[in-house]
């Protein structure tokens, strides 16, 4: 049995433009937070907050909260922007439970995210330090220290990219080979009865899948986010 | 089969790393204009709120503490100042009634030195006419006993008689 396990697919190409799957879910999420956000919004009250305006209050103190721990409150400005990027990322992630092919499981959409922090990183860097004093910092503490400060710098980015894309993607590969392994072996099971319609049925693929689902796509999805996000917030205010 | 990019894609495909960018970059606008700005707006003018309704409070508080100083003050004002009205209607009540006994007295005195005199005048007056009676008694008895040569009995019995018409007189 030949298993095979493609990256996203390319749904629209022009000469050498293409959009691929990852692109078109990416807008499917957003459009869902962004109806959220909407929806949440509606009709807020000073006195007597409906749920869902307590909710929506809930979320936003929790990552002003997580910000204002992590970073500090000179750093609060970036609530907004961690708090897109942690929902961007479960809902990435969590999309694989309604059969789509999860975002982050894309190594573009995690290597995007991470040149971001990157470039935070290096931006608050120079906004502190100045370019001299960020220039400077690469030939700390010894001027041969040069090229593991600038593989120091580099790494960050690309780990956390293969961090978050490498456990959703190893979460797609091992459902992928679960659901195949459970599609085979129910085929052996059923294939004492001579109806070839009944032994082709794939009885043990309904269930089991879904107990690995939580694993890989729930709690993988929400660690996997949170993590990222800790990273973002850490390196951008631990610029010294 | 579909055509796709490599599962791990190395080198990394342009486009989606630029679409997303650009998602990233729209969601985040969206989610702070949409949500965080609402939300931080609602949540600072409750604080507002709240901070305006503890600053009323305290206000009001103030007032109330001032107001029952002020109250207060007034009160033990008023309680001296009755206890002065009482203590001056005292005094004059006792002034008033030390003015009408003495008065009374003083009227009784004359009253009775009035009486004393006017009974000393009778009384003399009274002594008078006695003697004046007495004296023309006397000469009436004189001119009796002129008139009539008389024995010792017969002026003894006159005497008596005289005595008797005198008696019956006075």
């Amino acid at each position: 049995m030949n298993i095979s396990v493609s990256g996203p697919k390319i749904l629209f190409e022009w000469g050498s433009f293409h959009i691929t799957e990852t692109v078109v879910n990416g807008w499917i999420i957003m459009a869902v937070i962004v109806l959220l956000c909407i929806w949440l919004t509606h009709g807020l009250k000073l006195r007597n907050p409906s749920k869902k305006q307590i909710v929506a209050e809930k979320l936003v103190m929790m990552a002003t909260n997580m910000v204002r721990d992590t970073m500090g409150e000179k750093y609060i400005g970036f609530a907004p922007y961690i708090g897109t990027l942690f929902a961007f990322s479960v809902l990435g992630s969590l999309s694989s439970l309604l059969g789509m092919r999860p975002m982050t499981g894309d190594l573009n959409t995690t290597l995007g995210w991470a040149l971001v922090t990157f470039v935070l990183v290096q931006g608050n860097n120079i906004r502190i330090n100045g370019l001299g004093g960020w220039l400077k910092s690469f030939v700390q503490p010894v001027a041969v220290m040069l090229p593991m400060n600038i593989i120091g710098e580099i790494a960050n980015p690309i780990s956390m990219a293969f961090r978050h894309f490498g456990n959703i993607a190893s979460g797609i590969v091992i459902s992928t080979l679960i659901y195949s392994a459970l599609g085979a072996l129910s085929s052996t099971i059923l294939s004492f009865i001579p109806v070839e319609f009944i032994n082709s049925i794939p009885i043990l693929q309904v269930g089991l899948p879904a107990m690995l689902s939580i694993y890989f796509d729930l709690f993988t999805g929400f660690l996997q986010a949170y993590i990222f996000c800790m990273l973002t917030m850490s390196f951008v205010s631990g610029v010294e | 089969m579909d055509k796709a990019l490599q599962f791990v894609s190395i080198p990394p495909d342009l486009w989606t790393l630029i679409f997303t960018w650009a998602n990233l970059l729209i969601l985040f606008l969206l989610v702070k204009k949409l949500l965080f700005k609402p939300i931080m707006n609602i949540i600072k003018q409750r604080e507002d709120e709240v901070g305006k309704m503890y600053e009323d409070a305290q206000t009001a508080s103030d007032h109330a503490k001032a107001m029952e100083t002020e109250y207060t003050e007034k009160l033990a004002n008023a309680k001296t100042q009755a206890e002065s009205i009482v203590a001056d209607a005292v005094q004059n009540a006792q002034a008033r009634a030390d003015q009408i006994v003495s008065d009374s007295q003083a009227q009784a005195a004359s009253m009775i030195e009035g009486a004393q005199a006017r009974i000393a005048r009778e009384q003399k007056a009274a002594v008078e006419e006695a003697k004046g009676e007495i004296c023309s008694m006397a000469v009436l008895m004189a001119s009796k006993v002129i008139e009539k040569d008389l024995d010792a009995a017969a002026q003894s019995a006159l005497i008596e008689k005289c005595m008797d018409e005198m008696g019956d007189t006075l």
